[in-house]
């Protein structure tokens, strides 16, 4: 504890800090302000200025051609999201808690399979979608994220898996524990912060994702929300106030979720990535 | 304690279906490479490596390795350094910490299509905030074209990726000095070695994991940048911030070459490969450990 007193007595780090913080907020502030000016005020270029009148407005005129990439992104998020952290879950009970001789093969396997770009599977996904009939539709799309993100999930409710208290979980198997009402009853009450940061790790991953969103759909229709702003930032050149009122909307959830969950978000980070 | 039934396999199934598909379109994309193709389907005609030399004589190709390695460098060390300087900062700060931290992670949590975006208006020559603050001091910014400019396009790319990623160094390396035991600080302090001097030749290199997770993550994401490049240039000007990941993209769904998009995406398969299974197989032999 003295050592942290003592080294706080140190006032530049403070001041590192502040500065960079002010580099870092200053395209925020920008943003923010400017999505409440008016056309003409925008056309100032005065863009560290307050609004004259805030133009609530604007928020309306990029919220309608939003409408529908929102809808469509939380209809495919959701289940995809649900389905990651249900199988993945499911996966890294076998692999910690059942004797299996390939399971550090698997591991393996499944470990490489988070870390691959989009890329490499892209084309082959675009094809076997085509096939199946699933391209553009919701389903394809749900199916494409889960290939890709459950992978992930496994990797960080493994990493609670194996921090759950050895000694609890030996009682309940001595006690004659079945392995579904183990997993079902003990496991996962006991891992929920785990699975939570799991969740929103991939939810926000899918919700954010740009690559497989454009081009696995063709139609306004199904199109996720990401390739529905980058349009948008197409058909209002120049419409500052438009654009950064239209990034500022799509990024409401995200930002909801990082400022209400940021310990978990910040706990699955360092599961997936670091393995702290 | 350990489970023994056999049919305890059903738990694994079906992420078993998914890593199998996952791996069966990996090679499905290495084979499609190898053969021709028929616009948009493979013919399944072995044509050899008659995609990669297409690939390997076209000059964009090399221009846009060339960009990922700039990414590579010049992206990598500035994030590393920054994130452990602001980890340092922050594991010593008391209740301010967690604000001044957030500051730097929320970016994190933005689609890279919102900084994409949000980027691109701070480096807009004509009516960009970067450009309208600087003539508020009187400087002429007719010159000064940012994103626009041949020269220094990719850099002020690189910048807006920092921006975003800076906070994911900050949570490796605090999680690294976490672990850290306290004794040493004192010994080094009893000795009268300074903050800097404790920072980095103390703190430093003994979070080497920490160094290891966030440049190998990190040097990852430079082979899938995409989305940034996409909305800020479309890999203009010219091709100066044209990267693998996007030249992929647009020979394949763009200019529906098929062949030579499956190509790409093995080249970047072998770049990422590399850095992945090494650091797989360390991760891996950690967790065996415990």
């Amino acid at each position: 504890m003295s050592e942290v007193t003592e080294r706080n007595q140190n006032r530049w780090p403070f001041v590192i800090v502040i500065v960079l913080a002010v580099l870092w907020l200053v395209p925020v502030y920008a943003m923010v302000v400017t999505s409440l000016k008016t056309q003409t005020e925008v056309a100032n270029q005065q863009y560290l200025a307050p609004p004259a009148a805030p133009q609530v407005a604007n928020f309306g005129a990029a919220f309608s051609p939003l409408r529908r990439g929102i809808i469509n992104s939380l209809i495919i998020t959701l289940p995809a999201t649900f389905l990651a952290v249900l199988i993945g879950s499911l996966a890294a009970y076998y692999l910690i808690f059942f004797q299996f001789r390939y399971a550090t093969l698997v591991f393996f396997a499944i470990v490489f399979a988070s870390f691959l770009p989009y890329q490499v599977v892209l084309i082959p996904l675009t094809q076997l979608l085509n096939t199946l009939r699933l391209l553009d539709t919701y389903a394809g799309l749900i199916f494409a994220y889960l290939i890709v993100n459950t992978p992930m999930a496994a990797l960080i409710i493994a990493t609670f898996f194996m921090k759950a208290p050895k000694s609890f979980l030996e009682a309940a198997a001595i006690d004659g524990c079945k392995p579904f009402p183990f997993y079902r009853m003990i496991l996962v009450p006991m891992s929920i912060p785990g699975i939570v940061s799991a969740a929103i790790l991939v939810f926000v991953q899918i919700y954010n994702e740009f690559l497989l969103a454009l081009a696995l759909t063709l139609s306004p229709a199904v199109q996720p929300v990401m390739p529905t702003l980058a349009s948008l930032r197409g058909s209002q050149v120049a419409q500052w106030q438009i654009q950064m009122a239209g990034a500022i909307i799509v990024s409401v959830i995200p930002l909801l979720v990082f400022i209400f969950l940021s310990r978990y978000f910040i706990s699955g980070l360092m599961a997936g990535y670091s393995k702290e | 304690m350990m489970f023994k039934k056999s049919y305890g396999f059903i738990y694994l199934t079906p992420m078993a279906i998914l890593v199998v598909v996952l791996y069966i379109l990996i090679a499905w994309n290495l084979v499609a490479s190898l053969t021709l193709w028929n616009g948009i389907l493979p013919t399944w005609h072995f044509a050899g490596l008659k995609n990669y030399i297409n690939l390997f004589t076209f000059n964009r190709f090399w221009d846009d390795l060339r960009h990922n390695l700039i990414w590579l460098v010049v992206f990598i060390v500035p994030t590393t350094f920054l994130g452990f300087i602001l980890a340092d900062f922050f594991s010593s700060m008391k209740r301010s910490e967690k604000v001044f931290r957030q500051i730097f992670l929320f970016p994190m949590a933005l689609a890279p299509v919102v900084t994409g975006t949000l980027w691109a208006w701070v480096y807009d020559p004509g009516s960009g905030v970067l450009n309208s603050v600087i003539k508020a001091f009187g400087v002429n910014t007719a010159r000064l074209g940012w994103i626009a400019d041949p020269r220094i396009a990719i850099y002020c790319m690189i910048i807006a990726g920092i921006w975003q990623y800076v906070g994911f160094a900050v949570v490796v390396y605090l999680g690294a000095i976490r672990g850290l035991p306290t004794e040493m600080y004192e010994a080094a302090r009893l000795d009268g070695a300074g903050r800097v001097r404790i920072m980095f030749s103390i703190t430093f290199p003994n979070v080497g994991h920490g160094t290891l997770i966030s440049t190998t993550m990190l040097a990852i994401f430079t082979m899938k940048v995409f989305d940034l490049v996409y909305i800020m240039t479309g890999g203009g000007p010219g091709d100066k911030t044209e990267v693998l990941p996007f030249l992929m993209y647009q020979i394949a769904y763009s200019q529906r070459d098929f062949g030579m998009g499956t190509a790409i995406s093995i080249v970047i398969l072998v770049l990422a490969a590399a850095m992945v299974i090494p650091y797989s197989r360390w991760a891996i032999s950690k967790w065996v450990q415990e």
